[in-house]
């Protein structure tokens, strides 16, 4: 009875052995959920941002270590009154289904990204652009309806990338699933909920990929995920769970890389509310929360505690300070405010969307009772939640609500002015705690528009000090990626925007 | 029998519409924009605007139910407002997936569960029937997601013989189906015992012992048949269950089926696969009930449909 078994045990055991065999020269990352799009222009998370970076290029390119490098663009000039970009287009570059890359088709992906019918959730990104005009065979002119700063860094944007833009008329709806682009890799197949193969484009313009092929595999649960990894069946495997952590990092076999991210995880605090607007109060919440306690045993390590609201790798960034851990000075602080008692509020949190969100907010609960607040926990479906904070200044019944912010754009205008301008506030922006200080909008509006990188890194450290001092968000900490990958794989890139990129790699 | 698979077929047209109905408005219902969720935290008010006229979400309720049906009788379920794919070619990539795990499921259910049964009920009372009913209650009782996680770490990551996760081969269907058809078995086992005790019991099983009947034609010939019906409807209703989808068993195993995909698609709010997901399961659901009504007519004469 056991013979047959066992035999039928060991075939199927090669067959899946013979399966992984053939894909030697293929590295396999498995990610936590399945791309969305295959279309870069409506491009808004991250695996799918991961995909189209493989398969589309953009005009400039951030590395991971935030500097701006050409890519399909190969110069650029801005006129004198900052009004137009002069792009140069690469020659040489040729898109996977043969078409060569002409100024023209940079225009007619620009059109495409920009034509208001299309409602991309990134369009904004472009908003300063006017008008695209070709202006030689390899040039085109951006034209702006104001001198906008951070347009080099918004053109590194993965959903800004070039497509073809007789592809997407030929596929419609269906261009999503049918990727055409000049990436160094080109589309194979995808099994929707389970895995997107890709293969090297030998056509590629640039160096090409040391590997034959990437397979995403979509692994929702955390322990399967984890297993791939360790059994060798994903050489790559995202999002690693912090108690995993030591585990796997001690596997022979396995490193977890951790590399900071450009998201920021915060409670904005919403000054439309009482007591919420007195800034002893917004004070005191922030020196009432142990950050450290929070990074260490809540989230294992997996995050750096902030020092301004925007994180390191992103063109602005100063630390600007830090709320100690006080609860003396807390209850001080809430005494003065006359809130001798403490008082009563809510922390809303959605559930599963940031890495240990409720956790977090379940430990800040207990660290705000030490100073007497009594915070009850409002828990809420992503869906649901985003429908709450959503609500204007004056409907709003959010007073503390956690969000996250990834400054994608590595430019510290994204990071700040749709966050705390004024003009930005619901249902405009994200300004979602209706934050207002005049001299912040005067900085951030001058930054926008001037073109000097010393002075605007000077208007950003001031308007961050502000923001800080008005404790205008209870601020926390950054997350970092926790990426396992096994030892066989080499020149892998962990990107700060949250993609893995297999544009350097090999395999052993 | 067509004539009666014809009218079983007309009244499940009703209850089809009513499905229709209740699913077009609970998703609408349930709080959440599927707009806001496509546009995402980021973006602003214009663009969520712009995105629920592109998919017509600003429509009356009774303009969007008019669009659907009309889509439905033409066999046309619209498309997905988060990947602008149709759902007709997502179900058609999923339901297979689904079907194949399921089938494998429930035949591993009913070859193990049937067989502790018949073991238990010859045994009855032994150590070997509390043995069998023990595993029986063990398998029924086991949180599957434990169980999958348990497999995953002994077979796959310790033993390498079966694949973590994934699909294509054999290989990847043995832990999933296990996993899956685990609670089944422990049904189908206790009920194919407590079925085959009474019909034991009885004086034709008396009388065929009486003609000298080896014991294993009583039980097969005689006993195990008439048994069969009370599991046969168990059996027909769990598969219907594996049908609509297995979220856990699909997510642990990373298996691409129905389950995660309508859990996906509430999650985003995706109205259109929602609804189309609902459809297909609501009628996998009266087919298997149907097919299991026939099949009582061959496993027992008696049964006429007329």
């Amino acid at each position: 009875m056991l013979k047959p078994i066992r035999r039928l045990v060991a075939a199927l055991s090669l067959a899946a052995l013979l399966g992984s065999l053939a894909f030697a020269q293929v590295l396999v990352v498995a990610q936590g959920t399945d791309a969305v799009t295959l279309d870069p222009h409506d491009t808004t998370d991250s695996p799918s941002a991961t995909v189209t970076s493989h398969l589309y290029e953009t005009l400039f390119e951030l590395t991971p270590e935030g500097a701006i490098e050409p890519r399909l663009a190969t110069d650029y000039a801005f006129s004198e009154d900052g009004l137009t970009l002069t792009l140069t287009i690469r020659d040489g570059v040729t898109f996977h289904d043969g078409t060569p890359l002409t100024a023209e088709i940079v225009k007619g992906s620009l059109d495409r990204f920009l034509d208001p019918e299309n409602a991309w959730t990134f369009r904004f990104l472009l908003d300063a652009v006017e008008e695209v005009a070709v202006t030689g065979d390899m040039q085109v002119e951006l034209r702006l309806a104001n001198a906008f700063a951070p347009l080099l860094a918004h053109l590194t944007h993965s959903s800004t990338a070039i497509v073809l833009p007789a592809a997407a008329e030929r596929y419609g709806e269906e261009f999503a699933a049918n990727p055409v682009g000049t990436g160094p890799f080109k589309f194979v197949a995808w099994q929707r909920n389970d895995a997107i193969e890709l293969e090297r484009f030998d056509g590629y313009w640039g160096e090409k990929p040391g590997v034959e092929g990437v397979r995403f595999l979509t692994v929702p649960e955390n322990a399967t995920r984890m297993a791939m990894v360790e059994s060798g069946q994903a050489h790559v495997a995202v999002r690693v769970p912090p108690q995993d952590i030591t585990r796997i990092d001690a596997l022979p076999d396995v490193t977890v890389h951790n590399v900071s991210s450009v998201r920021t995880i915060f409670m904005f605090m919403n000054f439309a509310l009482e007591p919420i607007d007195d800034v002893r109060v917004r004070k005191a919440i922030n020196h009432a929360i142990d950050r450290e306690a929070l990074a260490e045993f809540v989230l294992g390590g997996a995050v750096r505690v902030s020092d301004a609201p925007i994180a390191p790798g992103i063109f602005g960034y100063t630390p600007v300070g830090t709320y100690e851990y006080d609860p003396e000075l807390a209850r001080q602080l809430l005494a003065e405010a006359g809130y001798e008692g403490g008082f009563a509020t809510t922390l809303y949190t959605p559930s599963g969307r940031y890495l240990q969100d409720i956790q977090t907010v379940e430990a800040m609960q207990e660290m705000l009772a030490q100073v007497g607040i009594t915070a009850t926990i409002e828990t809420l479906e992503w869906s649901a939640y985003l429908e709450q904070v959503n609500a204007v200044p004056g409907e709003s019944v959010v007073p503390v609500g956690l969000l996250g912010w990834g400054t994608v754009t590595g430019d510290a205008d994204y990071g700040l002015y749709p966050l705390f301008h004024t003009d930005q506030q619901r249902p405009v922006g994200s300004n979602r705690g209706a934050y207002s200080n005049e001299r912040v909008d005067e900085l951030l509006d001058a930054a926008r528009t001037n073109t000097d990188p010393e002075e605007r890194l000077a208007m950003y450290e001031e308007a961050m000090r502000l923001i800080w001092d008005d404790a205008a968000w209870l601020f926390l900490h950054s997350e970092t990626q926790l990426v396992a990958v096994r030892d066989d794989v080499q020149g892998l890139v962990i990107h700060p925007t949250e993609r893995v990129l297999a544009h350097t790699a090999s395999l052993q | 029998m067509f004539q009666y698979t014809l009218r079983r077929l007309l009244v499940a047209l009703p209850s089809l519409l009513g499905v229709l109905i209740i699913v077009f408005l609970m998703v609408r219902l349930a709080p959440g924009d599927p707009a806001l969720l496509l546009a995402g935290e980021f973006a602003d008010a214009a663009t969520v605007e712009r995105i629920r006229e592109r998919f017509g979400l600003d429509d009356s309720y009774l303009v969007q139910f008019q669009r659907f049906i009309t889509g439905v009788v033409q066999g046309d379920l619209g498309r997905s407002t988060r990947t602008s794919r149709l759902v007709t070619e997502d179900l058609a990539d999923y339901f297979p997936n689904t079907v194949e795990l399921a089938a494998a499921s429930i035949v591993f259910a009913l070859l193990v569960g049937v067989g502790l049964g018949i073991v238990s009920a010859l045994r009855s009372n032994t150590w070997v029937d509390a043995l069998a009913m023990v595993l029986a209650l063990v398998g029924v009782s086991m949180p599957t997601f434990w169980f999958a996680l348990l497999a995953i770490r002994f077979f796959s990551v310790e033993q390498g013989w079966f694949p973590v996760a994934g699909h294509g081969t054999l290989a990847h269907l043995v832990l999933p189906a296990v996993t899956l058809g685990l609670s089944s078995t422990g049904i189908i086992a206790r009920m194919t015992r407590s079925a085959l005790l009474e019909v034991l019991g009885q004086d034709y099983v008396r009388t065929a012992r009486a003609k000298g009947g080896t014991p294993g034609s009583i039980v097969f010939k005689h006993a195990l048949r008439n048994a069969l019906v009370p599991v046969l409807t168990v059996g027909g209703l769990e598969f219907g269950s594996l049908l609509a989808g297995a979220v856990i068993t699909e997510t642990v195993f990373n298996w691409p089926g129905v389950g995660r995909m309508l859990v996906n698609s509430i999650l985003a709010r995706d109205y259109p696969v929602v609804q189309g997901a609902v459809l297909l399961i609501a009628v996998s659901f009266i087919v298997v009930n149907l097919l299991v009504d026939l099949v009582y007519g061959l496993i027992d004469p008696r049964i006429r449909y007329d």
